[in-house]
């Protein structure tokens, strides 16, 4: 990445914020030209919209003082999402690298761009703003929905309820913090199947993994993860034992961070 | 008109800014030292907005006019040639640029695939690449274009590493695998994504759509076309820049007749109008007619290295000759040197002699002679000669008699 770029022959080097706009418009031009992107998202929303409101129905209808304490209204408006929306999202993301080295395309992309770090921040930065719009416009919509469901049964809470609104936010940060690590995990396996396998083992499996483990370790170690992480974000009440929501939001960052420089690691030093 | 130089690092100052303050202020909430929304939820507002828009006002506001400030008023020096006008104009590029592959080893393993192979292709020629399957000559190309990194030399476009070029495709256009396509995107699109990675115009997008004859089928998903239509998608791809150098690796499979005709007429007029052109191929027959220069690799090594005319004469010839006392004249050459094979239907194929002299020695000895005829080795032949040895793949005839007698 330090050889020194040489503009072709008779133009002007165009500046790099040109060049970077260029890549950029590459990338969005790829994520927004194919049809089967539009039908996974839409998917994904109408089934999140759906489980979350099957959930804030089971909770409304609940006995006033369940066992194990009350359902925190606010955290179980993201059930669905957490599941629904995140994982399709994941694997569009993880497909943005792995069907170009399925059907060579990558190649095409390479030459095109022959710096592939920039590829590579392109399709990460290109794919995260796409993750944080539909989440953000997600979370809001089952936040909404499940709090419309719930104040039918006067449990509903406000979005001006303190820590409402940074939930909801937070909500959306995770889908794109899920995304990167998906088109970082894509970078890396170059293969669907796999890449998938490595960004659901980041995203949900270490945790469970972490689960088993003997206390104390489940919480010292569980709470590097990103669903943990996640939870301390979205809910009104974080847990003492996990990390501070401040930290957690660096959990949040670090896992596609991480991610990422496992893939410009690998795919700056591979042929293509 | 371009930003100011540290842009980049601004963008890089804000991002990290939005992920501090939505730290601080998840903290702040936590701590309770917050109780009530206007506050904060103004502050996260303005801090998660405000960043996002400046991005996007600087990434895709701002720098629009300046890239397209020089394609409306090209510079002297510059002649338009991104903007590009109809296809096949007869301009002469910007400069003429020649690819160098100097001493390229390139191994994969254990195999060697490319064996310290040293060319120059020229401009202004339709240089073929022949060489058979497995000879290494995709690899080599792929090093061209700055794919696969060599074990050991280099391969230098216009004198640059491919990877060291800006916009690449202005320098060069290329096609390795027309199949190489996601099939779910239209022509339209496929093409305009590749545009923009080196700052073309749309117009540009539909010229190449018209030349290479997709226009109709622009909307359609390349999924949905044939091998044939992809190969004009690629080359339609190769040619969105007008670049001064052209790199084809096999363009002409899958092609019906009139597709082949027309790559072998745009490839003649690209090397005519100045351009450096490489077309490779398994098959002598699809290059014989188009290149006039001939770079035959095999197992990894230089072959050949000559002008497609002089290819021929310099391989394999020989003389045949009828005559009703075929022994003795056999008899007769073979004493003056010559090596003589007879052919299955009386006649012998003499090399080492040209026709005057075995003409001249026949009567010398009042031999008859029925025919008499200097024959040239095709170039399929002459190249199956030439490669016979260093194909790497290659049908075990013997073994395949085998199965079929038992």
């Amino acid at each position: 990445m330090t050889a020194p770029q040489i503009a072709a022959a008779g133009r002007a080097v165009p500046s790099r914020l040109v060049r970077a706009r260029d890549v950029l418009a590459f990338e969005w031009t790829k994520l927004r030209s194919v049809r089967s992107n539009y039908w996974t998202l839409l998917i994904a929303a109408v089934v999140t919209l759906g489980v979350t409101a099957i959930v804030a129905q089971s909770i409304a209808s609940a006995p006033a003082r369940p066992p194990g304490g009350p359902m925190n209204p606010l955290s179980s408006s993201f059930l669905g999402y957490g599941e629904y929306t995140v994982l399709p999202v994941t694997v569009l993301s993880v497909l943005t690298f792995t069907s170009e080295y399925a059907s060579g395309l990558i190649r095409t992309t390479f030459t095109a761009v022959p710096r592939r770090g920039a590829v590579l921040a392109a399709k990460a930065a290109v794919t995260g703003a796409a993750a944080l719009t539909a989440g953000e416009l997600l979370a809001f919509a089952c936040f909404f929905l499940t709090q419309a469901i719930l104040s039918a049964h006067h449990r509903g809470l406000a979005l001006s309820h303190p820590g409402a609104l940074r939930a909801v936010l937070a909500v959306g940060l995770v889908l794109t913090a899920c995304a990167v690590v998906g088109v970082g995990a894509g970078a890396v396996t170059r293969h669907t199947a796999g890449a998938i396998a490595a960004a659901v083992t980041v995203i949900y499996l270490l945790a469970v993994l972490c689960l088993v483990l003997p206390y104390p370790w489940n919480v010292r170690l569980g709470r590097f993860t990103l669903p943990f992480a996640a939870y301390q974000l979205v809910t009104l009440h974080p847990q003492p034992g996990l990390l501070s929501p401040g930290l957690s939001m660096l959990v949040l960052i670090s896992w596609p961070a991480a991610a990422l420089l496992a893939a410009i690691l690998v795919i700056t030093r591979r042929d293509a | 008109m371009s930003l100011p130089p540290g842009s980049a690092v601004a963008i890089c100052v804000l991002a990290v800014a939005v992920v501090f303050a939505a730290w601080c202020l998840v903290d702040l909430a936590r701590a309770g030292q917050v109780r009530h929304l206007p506050k904060w939820a103004w502050a996260v507002v303005i801090c998660v907005s405000v960043p996002w828009g400046g991005l996007a006002y600087l990434i895709f506001g701002k720098a629009r006019p300046a890239a397209r400030m020089p394609r409306q008023a090209p510079a002297a020096g510059e002649a338009g040639v991104a903007a590009g006008g109809p296809l096949p104009a007869g301009r002469v590029p910007v400069s003429p640029l020649v690819i160098e592959v100097d001493e390229l080893t390139k191994r994969f393993g254990p195999v060697t695939a490319v064996d310290a192979l040293s060319f120059t292709v020229r401009p202004g020629h339709v240089t073929g690449f022949l060489g058979p399957n497995g000879a290494g000559k995709t690899t080599t190309m792929r090093v061209i274009l700055g794919l696969d990194a060599p074990t050991s030399g280099r391969a230098l476009v216009g004198g640059r590493r491919y990877q060291e070029i800006i916009r690449p495709l202005h320098v060069a256009g290329s096609l390795l695998d027309a199949t190489a396509v996601h099939g779910g995107r239209t022509a339209w699109f496929h093409l305009l994504s590749i545009a923009q990675s080196n700052g073309i115009g749309r117009r540009r997008v539909m010229q190449v759509l018209e030349a290479a004859g997709l226009a109709a089928v622009a909307g359609r998903r390349v999924g949905e076309f044939s091998l044939g239509m992809k190969q004009r998608l690629g080359i339609a791809a190769a040619l969105l820049a007008d670049p001064a150098v052209l790199i084809f690796d096999e363009p002409v499979n899958g092609l019906d007749a009139a597709g082949v005709r027309w790559i072998r007429q745009l490839l003649k007029s690209m090397a005519a109008e100045g351009r450096t052109v490489m077309v490779s191929s398994h098959l002598m027959s699809e290059i014989a007619l188009t290149a006039d220069h001939l770079i035959i690799i095999g197992r990894g090594r230089l072959l050949a290295d000559t002008p497609t005319d002089r290819f021929v004469s310099g391989t394999h010839q020989d003389v045949l000759v009828r005559s009703p006392r075929a022994g003795e004249l056999a008899g007769l050459l073979t004493a003056r040197g010559a090596a003589v094979r007879p052919e299955g239907d009386g006649g012998l194929a003499v090399t080492g002699l040209d026709a005057p002299a075995i003409g001249d020695l026949a009567a010398g000895h009042g031999i008859a002679v029925h025919e008499l005829v200097p024959r040239h080795a095709s170039l399929e032949q002459a190249y199956l000669d030439l490669t016979g040895a260093s194909t790497a793949y290659r049908a075990g005839t013997s073994a395949l008699e085998g199965t079929a007698s038992s």
